[in-house]
C-alpha cells in the first residue's frame, strides 16, 4: 500500500530538517517506480542519527531487523510519540506479526487518541483476520483525517472484499479525489474491470502512467480473483505482478500457495522456496512448504475421472470407501447438472487437520472440513476429528457440488449460492446427512438475524457476530431448499446458467424465479418461519426441561424420563448431541426392559442424523439381537460414512453381510478389517478368504487363506478352507 | 516367528506334564474410589481367568487393603520357597506408580514398594522363566532394576516420566479373554502376543479418543534394562516372550502321538513347520512368485498332515 505522506501526517518531518531527502521523498520515488533513486534515498535515510528516520531507511532497504531495532530505540527515547509507534506497528504488520502491530497501534492511541494512522493500522490488522471491525476502524481514521488517502483506499479494498462493487468504486473514487495518484484506489478500480472481463481497463492505463512497474496492482487483482475462487485467473495476475516486480515476495508466496491449491506441487514449491529464501517467511509460506514436504507420505490412486490422494497410513482403509463415493458423486452431479468435467477431480484427504488448514484460507470463524479449488478438493480425514464429529461423505458431497458449480459457472458464482447449493445437496443425498439445526442457528432465528439475500455473502466473508458464518451456511442452504421445493431443481439449474452468463444475484433471481430479491426474501422468511417455528418457539422451554433429564435418569426415575422426554423430544428433533433426548429415552426404556421402544428411539436418533459411533453400534447390536439383521446392517453401514476407522465395525458388518448373503459388500468390510491392521491378522485373512470363497472367487480366497496360514500355520479353520479350496 | 510358536507348543506341553506356573497379581492404591474400584475389578478378573483356565494353578491375588508391602513380600517369599527351576513365575502389578527421578515406587497401602525392593524379592525365586508385568504409571522407570536374564519385563510406560494413570492393564486383561490375541493360532496366548495386543489396543484407544498418548508400553526380555515398543528379530527383543505361555494351551492342539502312524505324522508335521519357518526367513531373498509357490505347497502339505492327524 501507498505510504506517501504517512510521515507528513505524523509530524516526523520536523526532525528531518538537516537531511536533503525525507522518507516521503523516498516513498515518492518508489511510488513512481523509480527504484534506484528510492534505494539511494533510503540508503541516505539509514545514515540518519535519528533512529526513527534511520529505521525508515533500513525498512526501505528491506533490512527489517535493523529497522525494528531502531524503532525500538526511537520509541524508548521518545515515549510521547504516537507516530513512531504507528510506523513500528506497520513494520510488524508487514512482517507477519499482526498481534504485536495491534499492540503498538493501541499504544499509539493511548498517547494520541485521535491518531488516524493508528486507526488505519488497526483496520489493516483486523482485515488480516477478516474481522468486521476493519471497516469501522478505517472509517474512524477517515473521520479523524479526511485527507488520509490510504484509509480511503483501504475502504475501497474492504468493500471489494465484500463483493460490493458499487461501494468499492465509490470509495476508490473518493480516494482519487484526495490524490489522483492513489495507486491502490486505481488498483481496486482496475480489478473491478478485470474481474468483469474488461481486459483494457482505463484505470490500469492510469496506473502505468504513474508507475510503469507497479506490480502491486496485479497482485491486488490476484487477491480478489482468489477470494472469489477464480484461482486460475488469480495465478495469472500474480505472474503478471512478478513480471513487473520480481521482488514482490507476497505475490510470489501467493502464487506458490495458489499453484499448490490447484495441485501443481512442483511449480508451487519453486515459488514458495524463492519467497522463503528471500526472507518472506509468513505462516502460509512456511506451512505450505512443510505440507509439500509431507506429501512423500501420501499415495495417489487413479480411476476414471478421479484422483485420490491419501496418507499412506490410512490409504488401504479409506480407499475402500472414498474412491467409490467420489465416483458416485461425480456420476450424480454429471447427471443432475447435465455436464461433464473437463478434467479429473483430485481429492486429497488429510489425517492432520492442521495440514488441511494450511490449504484453507479466507473464511474465518468456521472449523472448515473441506475446501475446493477448481477441481481439487482437500478435506479432513475421518481420523482428523473425534469419532462422530463429522460425516465425511457429507463433506465430500458438499465439496463436489462446488467442483461442478464452479466449473459450470467458470467460477462466477456468488458465495451464498455456491455454499447454499452445496448444503442443499447434502441432505438431498440422504436426510440424515448434512448438519442439524444448532442452537446458534435457533438463536439467530429467534432474534430475526437472517440476512437479506443480497447481503448474504457478507455473512460468510465478514461476519458481524461470532456464529454468523454457521448461520449463513444454514440460511443459504435453506434458500436453495426453498427454491428446489417451490420452483423445482430446474430453477436451481437455471440459476447456475444465469451465473455462468455473468448475471448477478438480482438478475439470476429475476430470470429464474421471476421475483425481485426483496419479494423473494419475504416469501423465504415466511417459509422458513413455518419450517422452524416449532423449535424456535419451544427452544427455551425445551432447553430448560432437557437439562433435567440426566438427573432423572441418575435417580433411576425411568418413568419420569420417558414422560418428560416424550413430551419435549419433538420440540427440537434436530438435537442429537450429548445427552440427546433419544438416547435418554432409549436408556430409560432399556432399564425397564422394553427393548422394542429403546430400539425405536435410537432409530429415530439415527435417522435424524445422530452420529455417536458408540450409540449407533449399540443400536445395531440391539437390532441384531432382536433378529433384525437388515436394520443392523443399515445402521452399521451408515457408520461407515461417519467413522470408518474402526476395525470392530467392519468385522461386525462383514459378519452380518455375509450371513445375509451380501458377499460383495462383506468382502469390502473384511478388506477394511485387514486394512486397519487388526490385532488378529490371521483370522482376518481367513474371514476374507471365506467371503471370497462364498463369492466364488476361489483364486483370491486361496491367496488370502495362504496369508492366514503364513501367519499361523496351524490355524485349523484356515487349513480346512485351504483343503476345501484345493479340492 | 514359527520357531517361537513351536517352542510355545513344547513349553505348553511340558508345563502340562511337569512344570507349574506361579501367578501373583497385586492391585495397588487407586487414590480415589473410581480407580480403587477399577484396579480391584481388574485384579479379580485376572484371578478368575487364571483359576478357571488352569484349575489348581498357584494363584495369589492381593488387592485393596490386602495389597501391602508385607503381604506382597510374603507372597513372593512363598513362591521363592516353592518354585523349582523348571517352573514359571508371573507377577502382574496393577495401579499407580511414581518416579521421583531416582527411584520408582509401586503405590500400595502402607509403605510403597520400590523397584529395587521388588527386584530383591524376585531374586530369591528359582523359576528360570519369569514374567513381570508392571502396568502402573511411571513403570518404565522400573525396567532397569527388574532386568534379569530369563526374565521378561513388561511395563505400561516407556519411562518414569509417563506419569498419568495407565490403561494398559485394561487391554492386557482383554488379551486373556479375546481369542484374537492368539495371533499365531497356537491355542494359547504368549506373553509377546498379550503385549502386542494390549499395546496396539492402548494406542488405538488414544488415537480414537484423539488424546495424546501418555503411555507407551515396552518389553525387555534380554536383560537390557531398557524395553522396546516393537519387539522384533531386528532389535533382538521378544524371543523369550514369544515362548512364554501366559495362558495354557487349549485341548485342541495337544495331539496324542499314541500310535506309530501318528508319531510319523507328527514328525512330518514338525518337519513341515521347520521348513515353513526357514522359508519365511528367506522370504526377502526369494522372488515373490517363487516364494508364494513354495509356501503354498508347504502350507497345503501341513494342512493335509494335520487333517490326517485329526482323523
Amino acid at each position: 500500500m501507498n505510504q506517501t505522506s504517512m510521515l507528513v501526517a505524523t509530524g516526523l518531518l520536523a526532525s528531518l530538517a538537516s537531511f536533503a531527502q525525507t522518507p516521503d521523498d523516498c516513498q515518492a520515488f518508489r511510488h513512481h517506480g523509480k527504484q534506484d533513486q528510492a534505494r539511494q534515498c533510503f540508503t541516505g535515510l539509514s545514515r540518519s542519527t535519528n533512529p526513527a528516520i534511520a529505521a525508515e531507511g533500513y525498512w526501505g532497504l528491506d533490512d527489517y531487523q535493523q529497522a525494528n531495532t531502531l524503532f525500538r530505540t526511537a520509541a524508548g527515547r521518545d515515549k510521547a510519540s504516537a507516530a513512531i509507534r504507528v510506523r513500528w506497528g506497520m513494520l510488524f504488520l508487514e512482517r507477519f506479526n499482526p498481534q504485536e502491530a495491534a499492540n503498538l497501534f493501541q499504544e499509539a492511541l493511548l498517547i494520541d487518541r485521535n491518531n488516524a494512522d493508528a486507526y488505519l493500522g488497526l483496520a489493516k490488522t483486523a482485515a488480516e483476520g477478516f474481522e468486521n471491525k476493519a471497516e469501522e476502524f478505517a472509517k474512524k481514521a477517515i473521520q479523524l483525517n479526511p485527507k488520509l488517502v490510504a484509509a480511503q483506499e483501504f475502504l475501497a479494498y474492504l468493500a471489494l472484499e465484500d463483493n460490493n462493487v458499487p461501494r468499492a468504486s465509490e470509495q476508490a473514487e473518493k480516494a482519487l479525489q484526495i490524490s489522483p495518484e492513489a495507486l491502490d484506489a486505481l488498483s481496486v478500480l482496475a480489478t473491478i474491470d478485470w474481474m468483469a472481463d474488461k481486459t483494457n481497463s482505463p484505470w490500469a492505463d492510469r496506473i502505468w502512467k504513474i508507475n510503469p512497474s507497479y506490480g502491486q496492482a496485479y497482485s491486488t487483482a490476484g487477491h480478489f480473483f482468489v477470494i472469489n475462487r477464480r484461482y486460475r485467473e488469480g495465478i495469472q495476475f500474480y505472474r503478471k505482478a512478478l513480471q513487473l516486480e520480481p521482488n514482490l515476495w507476497e505475490a510470489r508466496s501467493q502464487l506458490g500457495a495458489n499453484l499448490m491449491r490447484l495441485g501443481d506441487y512442483t511449480a508451487a514449491r519453486q515459488e514458495l522456496e524463492k519467497a522463503y529464501a528471500a526472507g518472506y517467511r509468513n505462516a502460509q509460506t512456511v506451512n505450505s512448504l512443510r505440507l509439500l514436504d509431507s506429501y512423500k507420505n501420501y499415495e495417489t490412486f487413479r480411476s476414471g475421472d478421479a484422483v485420490l490422494r491419501l496418507q499412506k497410513k490410512e490409504s488401504a482403509l479409506l480407499k475402500l470407501y472414498f474412491q467409490p463415493e467420489l465416483e458416485r458423486d461425480i456420476a450424480y452431479y454429471e447427471r443432475k447438472y447435465q455436464m461433464k468435467l473437463k478434467e479429473p477431480v483430485q481429492l486429497e484427504v488429510y489425517p492432520d487437520h492442521e495440514d488441511f488448514a494450511v490449504r484453507t484460507m479466507g473464511l474465518p470463524g468456521l472449523g472448515a472440513l473441506g475446501a475446493t479449488f477448481d477441481t481439487v478438493v482437500a478435506m479432513d480425514s475421518p481420523s482428523a476429528r473425534p469419532p462422530g464429529e463429522f460425516h465425511w461423505a457429507t463433506t465430500l458431497r458438499h465439496e463436489m457440488s462446488h467442483v461442478f458449480v464452479l466449473t459450470a459457472t467458470d467460477d462466477r458464482v456468488p458465495r451464498w449460492f455456491a455454499e447454499g447449493l452445496a448444503v442443499h445437496e447434502e441432505t438431498v443425498a440422504s436426510p440424515d446427512w448434512g448438519d442439524r439445526m444448532t442452537p446458534d442457528v435457533i438463536a439467530a432465528l429467534q432474534q430475526k438475524k437472517l440476512l437479506p439475500l443480497l447481503d448474504l455473502d457478507k455473512g460468510f466473508v465478514r461476519p458481524s457476530y461470532p456464529d454468523q458464518v454457521v448461520v449463513s451456511y444454514f440460511e443459504a442452504g435453506k434458500i436453495c431448499d426453498y427454491i428446489s421445493h417451490k420452483w423445482g431443481d430446474a430453477a436451481l439449474l437455471g440459476m447456475i446458467h444465469s451465473f455462468a452468463n455473468h448475471k448477478n444475484t438480482t438478475e439470476a433471481i429475476q430470470e429464474n424465479l421471476h421475483l425481485q430479491p426483496a419479494a423473494f426474501d419475504q416469501m423465504f422468511l415466511t417459509w422458513i418461519d413455518g419450517q422452524t417455528k416449532n423449535t424456535v418457539q419451544h427452544f427455551d422451554e425445551w432447553k430448560k426441561r432437557a437439562k433435567g433429564l440426566p438427573a432423572l435418569a441418575k435417580q433411576q426415575r425411568y418413568d419420569d424420563v420417558i414422560r418428560e422426554g416424550t413430551a419435549i423430544r419433538d420440540w427440537y428433533p434436530d438435537y442429537v448431541e450429548e445427552n440427546s433426548v433419544y438416547e435418554m429415552l432409549a436408556d430409560a426404556y432399556l432399564a425397564k426392559g422394553d427393548k422394542k421402544d429403546a430400539i425405536s428411539q435410537l432409530e429415530r436418533y439415527r435417522d435424524i442424523g445422530g452420529r455417536n459411533p458408540a450409540t449407533l453400534k449399540k443400536l445395531a447390536q440391539a437390532e441384531q439381537q432382536a433378529g433384525n439383521a437388515v436394520a443392523a446392517i443399515d445402521t452399521l453401514s451408515r457408520l461407515n460414512y461417519i467413522y470408518p476407522e474402526d476395525g470392530d465395525l467392519h468385522k461386525r458388518l462383514g459378519d452380518l453381510l455375509i450371513a445375509a448373503g451380501k458377499t460383495d459388500t462383506s468382502i469390502r468390510e473384511y478388506k477394511a478389517v485387514l486394512a486397519w491392521q487388526p490385532v488378529d491378522p490371521a483370522n482376518s485373512h481367513y474371514e476374507l478368504a471365506r467371503a471370497l470363497n462364498t463369492a466364488h472367487r476361489a483364486g483370491e480366497a486361496r491367496d488370502e487363506v495362504l496369508q492366514a496360514l503364513e501367519l499361523a500355520p496351524n490355524y485349523k479353520p484356515a487349513q480346512q478352507l485351504l483343503l476345501q479350496l484345493t479340492k | 516367528m514359527r520357531p517361537l510358536a513351536l517352542s510355545v507348543l513344547y513349553l505348553f506341553a511340558a508345563m502340562g506334564l511337569h512344570a507349574a506356573t506361579f501367578y501373583i497379581t497385586a492391585a495397588g492404591l487407586g487414590g480415589e474410589p473410581d480407580y480403587d474400584k477399577r484396579f480391584q475389578m481388574w485384579s479379580a478378573d485376572i484371578d478368575k481367568t487364571l483359576r478357571s483356565t488352569e484349575p489348581g494353578a498357584n494363584v495369589t491375588t492381593l488387592s485393596g487393603a490386602e495389597a501391602t508391602r508385607a503381604k506382597l513380600e510374603a507372597a513372593l517369599a512363598d513362591v521363592a520357597k516353592q518354585a523349582r527351576p523348571e517352573d514359571a513365575f508371573v507377577l502382574m502389578l496393577i495401579g499407580h506408580g511414581t518416579f521421583d527421578g531416582e527411584e520408582y515406587k509401586f503405590n500400595i497401602p502402607g509403605p510403597d514398594i520400590s523397584a529395587t525392593q521388588l527386584a530383591n524379592c524376585l531374586r530369591g525365586i528359582r523359576a528360570e522363566r519369569q514374567l513381570v508385568v508392571d502396568m502402573s504409571s511411571a513403570s518404565g522407570a522400573a525396567q532397569q532394576a527388574l532386568a534379569q536374564k530369563n526374565r521378561i519385563v513388561i511395563t505400561a510406560t516407556q519411562s518414569g516420566n509417563e506419569r498419568n494413570a495407565t490403561l494398559f492393564a485394561r487391554f492386557w486383561i482383554q488379551a486373556l479373554h479375546d481369542p484374537g490375541a492368539d495371533a499365531d493360532k497356537s491355542g494359547g496366548v504368549s506373553a509377546l502376543e498379550a503385549f502386542r495386543y494390549a499395546s496396539q489396543k492402548t494406542a488405538e484407544f488414544y488415537e480414537t479418543e484423539k488424546r495424546i498418548a501418555t503411555e507407551h508400553a515396552v518389553l525387555d526380555d534380554t536383560a537390557q534394562g531398557k524395553g522396546v515398543r516393537n519387539p522384533s528379530p531386528e532389535n533382538g527383543e521378544g524371543m523369550l516372550a514369544a515362548s512364554f505361555p501366559l495362558l495354557p494351551l487349549g485341548a485342541e492342539t495337544t495331539t496324542q502321538a499314541n500310535t506309530p502312524a501318528k508319531r510319523k505324522l507328527l514328525a512330518r508335521k514338525e518337519q513341515l513347520e521347520s521348513a515353513i519357518d526357514r522359508l519365511k526367513y528367506q522370504k526377502s531373498a526369494i522372488p515373490e512368485d517363487e516364494y508364494k509357490k513354495q509356501i503354498g505347497a508347504l502350507l497345503l502339505e501341513l494342512a493335509r498332515t494335520q487333517a490326517e492327524l485329526d482323523r
